[in-house]
């Protein structure tokens, strides 16, 4: 993935990660929290030209949940919404334990796409989410064993050398998410995306992520250097300085429009599978 | 020991909001709680408030103090 793709107009996949698990109701109002409201907004972003979505599953309250139970409602209802979307559940869990983390690769049908966190990321004052070598293994192995594509979620530099552990291990070709931001994530600076980018071994497709005011510069820049985007709620609830996103498809016509405007063309699933070796 | 922090309660309104479903209220922050926060309140996963959150650490001590890192997007998702 290099600016040799973007020039010769290389399909962009945009994913849309729409509601998370660390923040609900309480802090963003228009954030989709129960199975029906993801659904809906998938519907929105399908048609706005996402190809990916995100999962997240709560419960009725809006609290974190990580059954295979809680999945299966929201995968469900994204699947009776939309056409043809690819489903990627979270593993993540920041304190819950590694049983519990795999949860999410066990609904039926199975996602085509779970994240896979590649290392430690701190959380408040007092929680880390370790992230061990041991837990990103098991989660891997299971993944493989159910024909789940991981996205390996690179937060910092050094979840780079963690991934390069495992690389012989994934199958063809890794697809790696670079996360810029606070705390533990990497410092978002264009340089710094280009440093990452150029760490990648060959034939790496990576996605960029941006949280907050960095999730419009960041991916833009990740257009240009061949790279596929996220945009969501979960990760920005601003369309603007101090004006909030209206939805999550807002987010992602923006992020549709500013690929058209540089001229790639927006990935469809289908494609998207294609990029991503998803049978 | 309590099932959950002496300091959880839920609630339905609140700050100015109002929601159908009951949701995680701290009264020693004084705000609805984060889904990721209200493990730590209802002690799931291990986590203990006693250990964990800074703000019954604040509260406890009396500290004036009990600003935690509600944060911006930067520390919102949980991939």
């Amino acid at each position: 993935m290099t600016y040799n793709d973007y020039l010769e107009r290389k399909p962009v996949i945009v994913t849309a990660a729409l509601t998370g698990g660390v923040q609900g109701k309480e802090t963003v109002s228009n954030l989709p929290e129960t199975p029906e409201e993801v659904g809906a907004a998938a519907r929105e972003c399908e048609r706005a030209g996402a190809s990916i979505v995100h999962l997240h599953a709560r419960r009725p309250n809006g609290e974190r949940a990580f059954s295979a139970e809680r999945f299966q409602e929201v995968t469900d209802a994204v699947r009776s919404e939309t056409d043809d979307l690819i489903v990627q559940h979270s593993t993540g869990g920041t304190a819950a334990s590694d049983e519990i983390r795999a949860e999410p690769l066990r609904t039926d049908p199975a996602p085509e796409m779970a994240s896979l966190d590649m290392g430690p990321l701190n959380r408040y004052a007092k929680l880390t989410s370790e992230n061990t070598r041991e837990i990103v293994d098991d989660l891997h192995a299971e993944m493989l064993n159910r024909g789940i594509k991981p996205e390996l979620e690179v937060f910092n530099g050094g979840h780079l050398n963690e991934s390069l552990r495992i690389w012989e291990d994934l199958e063809s070709p890794p697809y790696v998410n670079l996360v810029f931001g606070g705390g533990t994530t990497t410092i978002p600076h264009p340089r710094n995306l280009v440093m990452l980018a150029e760490n990648l071994p060959a034939d790496t497709e990576f996605n960029i992520l941006g949280f907050g005011p960095h999730q419009l510069p960041m991916t833009t820049q990740g257009l240009l250097l061949g790279g596929h985007v996220r945009v969501g709620l979960e990760d920005n609830r601003y369309y603007r300085h101090g004006e909030p996103a209206e939805s999550n498809a807002q987010l992602v016509e923006r992020a549709v429009r500013i690929a058209n405007e540089l001229e790639r063309p927006v990935a469809t699933p289908t494609e998207a599978r294609s990029i991503l070796g998803i049978d | 020991m309590a099932n959950q922090c002496r300091y959880l309660e839920y609630r339905t309104d609140g700050q100015g909001k109002r929601f159908d479903t009951a949701r995680a209220y701290c009264t020693a922050a004084d705000s609805f709680v984060q889904p990721m926060r209200a493990d730590i309140c209802n002690r799931r996963y291990d986590l203990e408030p006693e250990q964990d959150c800074e703000y019954y650490e604040a509260a406890t001590s009396g500290s004036a103090n009990s600003e935690g890192d509600e944060g911006g997007d930067e520390n919102r998702s949980e991939r």
